[in-house]
């Protein structure tokens, strides 16, 4: 039986008269990567921090791995892993010395602490610098010891905070390359913040959230079925043929630069064109709705802003 | 239960060996205290029998002082880079973290006393180990309470720099008034209640009467030796002063802890990652 490692229900949360996040309930299964997308301010952060502990909820009902994060905030501390937004290593200790550190936070067997700073670090390719100072590295290289150590206590739920923010395209694919390859072998729960919509596409839930609300969950694919459609610029030596027959079928179309540009619902439609028209058609180029569109489709706006 | 408050604590003194400049700079001031009032006392001290030795034990003490209260405050860096997040998820409660911050400014505030200690001997004090012993046990009194105050201090603040000067500006002329350096016998009498009212001058009182070995005197010899008090002649002894520590120990201590465990840190504006 499936079983969800983060379950929400109905959580608002309040900051004086201003509604961060506004009744919002999901559940995200064992073992899965999940999204959460959505511009700044809509409420990301809020629900991170009060699934991490702390920040205290107004209304609502969270859990991780079945405990509540308000009452049994220990037991949901030990489960968890966490890689915020912002740098919070110690940037005058070592990289081995901040993850010693968190292992002594997390109870981690004293026995089990270097052979597991040695895992950790290896995972992300830092064990080379394992005895320089946080503040001695890179962008890239702190990001990924700050991954390493939220995972040093082997954490059931990983939650990542923008974990690719700042980075230039090679390390984030590095970082992705890291979060994929820890999940298989730990077949952790990874729950993670984003603005970047390639990342998000790779994963098996997104939720976007608008102005404290969620106003999309499902599959990536999912959701550009239902909010995208697939645009075919069609360059056709008989264009009069084709016009007519989209009118017929009231496919939307417009004519830019002598092309004609077919705003298709589906594969069906796809394919119905290019079987009908294939004597005709001189050139084609065919786009797939992305999750940005979706984001725009839902929000009415780009999620940079 | 213990292993994450003695975390806090090698990471602390760790973080205080690697940044030596603040430790050299905290015993410059008092060196430099050292250096100028020696002369000040030598020519004005009023009938002193060892003015130099009365003089470097409240040096010492306030040099307590002043660190255990600063260092107590270097949680408002923890705080602004960052670092104050990773303790705030881990499994481990708020009172063991600020039992962990307590103790390393106490510890820290020891040290520099005792390297104080240590110049003073050379200067001409003299300990025996008793005195040794029960002067170390004030010191971690002194140290443990205006740690805890400073802590509490900086979790009421939370992210001002400014507070952190108003703190300095405050406690800098507590120090002139509680007879550290300056015998409380020859201040003016126009500032004698501020004295009175002042805790150092307690903590002065009961440290001198410790380090001087005074306790073959009797009260007016005390009184006159500033180490005990005659307030409208109610009199304030050395042991009054001891017990009025060890009760501000407890009431800072519990005031900090009680107020950490309650603060929500998650608002404080940290510095985010450059784009």
């Amino acid at each position: 039986m499936k079983t969800n490692s983060i379950e929400v229900k109905n959580f608002t949360k309040d900051f004086g008269n201003f509604t961060a996040v506004n009744d919002i309930s999901f559940n995200v299964e064992q073992g899965t990567i999940f999204a959460f997308l959505g511009p700044n301010g809509a409420g990301k952060s809020t629900t991170i921090n009060t699934l991490c502990t702390i920040q205290e909820k107004t209304y609502g009902e969270l859990r991780i791995n079945g405990h509540d994060v308000s009452l049994q905030k220990d037991k949901v501390r030990k489960d968890i892993g966490i890689v915020f937004q912002e740098s919070t290593l110690d940037g005058k200790l070592t990289v081995e010395e901040n993850l010693k550190l968190h292992c002594a936070f997390y109870k981690v067997p004293k026995a089990e602490v270097k052979e597991r700073i040695d895992f950790v670090l290896d995972l992300v390719d830092i064990k080379n610098r394992s005895k320089s100072t946080v503040d001695s590295l890179s962008g890239g290289m702190k990001r990924r010891a700050e991954i390493a150590r939220g995972l040093v206590h082997f954490p059931k739920v990983l939650f990542l905070d923008e974990p690719t923010t700042g980075l230039d395209p090679q390390t984030r694919a590095n970082v992705w390359d890291y979060i994929h390859k820890l999940q298989k072998q730990k077949n952790i729960t990874i729950f993670l913040t984003t603005h970047y919509m390639d990342e998000a596409e790779i994963c098996d839930q997104v939720a976007i959230i608008d102005g404290g609300k969620i106003v999309a969950h499902d599959t990536p694919a999912n959701l550009k079925k239902r909010y995208t459609v697939t645009t075919m610029k069609i360059k056709t030596s008989d264009p009069d043929s084709l016009v007519e027959y989209l009118r017929e079928l009231s496919i939307k179309y417009s004519v830019e630069n002598g092309q004609i540009v077919v705003h298709a619902t589906g594969t069906k439609d796809v394919l119905a064109i290019i079987t009908k028209f294939k004597e005709t058609i001189e050139d084609l180029e065919i786009n797939k709705g992305t999750l940005n569109d979706v984001f725009i489709a839902i929000t009415g706006k780009e999620i940079r802003e | 239960m213990i292993r994450p408050i003695t975390a806090i604590l090698s990471r602390n003194l760790l973080k205080l060996r690697r940044d030596r400049m603040k430790l050299f700079l905290n015993l410059f001031m008092s060196g430099l205290f050292l250096f100028i009032f020696s002369f000040v006392i030598k020519s004005t001290g009023p009938g002193l029998e060892h003015p130099l030795n009365y003089l470097i034990s409240g040096i010492i003490i306030m040099t307590v002082f002043q660190s255990a209260l600063s260092n107590s405050m270097n949680i408002l860096e923890d705080i602004s880079s960052g670092f104050m997040k990773e303790i705030l998820v881990a499994p481990i409660n708020r009172w063991q973290i600020a039992t962990g911050h307590v103790l390393s400014a106490m510890v820290v505030s020891v040290i520099q006393g005792l390297i104080i200690v240590i110049i003073g001997i050379f200067m001409g004090l003299n300990i025996g180990l008793m005195q040794g012993i029960a002067m170390v046990g004030l010191m971690l009194l002194v140290g443990l309470t205006f740690s805890a105050l400073g802590l509490y201090l900086a979790t009421l603040s939370k992210e001002s720099s400014n507070f952190q000067l108003l703190i300095t500006i405050v406690s800098f002329p507590l120090t002139f008034l509680s007879g550290a350096y300056i015998p409380t016998m020859a201040l003016p009498g126009i500032l004698l209640p501020f004295v009175y009212l002042n805790p150092l001058t307690y903590t002065t009182a009961a440290f001198r009467y410790v380090a001087l070995n005074l306790g073959n005197m009797n009260t007016a010899g005390l009184v006159k030796a500033g180490v005990a008090f005659n307030i409208n002649g109610f009199i304030i002894t050395p042991f009054m002063s001891i017990l009025l520590i060890i009760v501000m120990s407890v009431v800072f201590f519990s005031l900090c802890v009680s107020r950490f465990s309650k603060a929500d840190f998650s608002r404080v504006k940290t510095f985010k990652h450059s784009h």
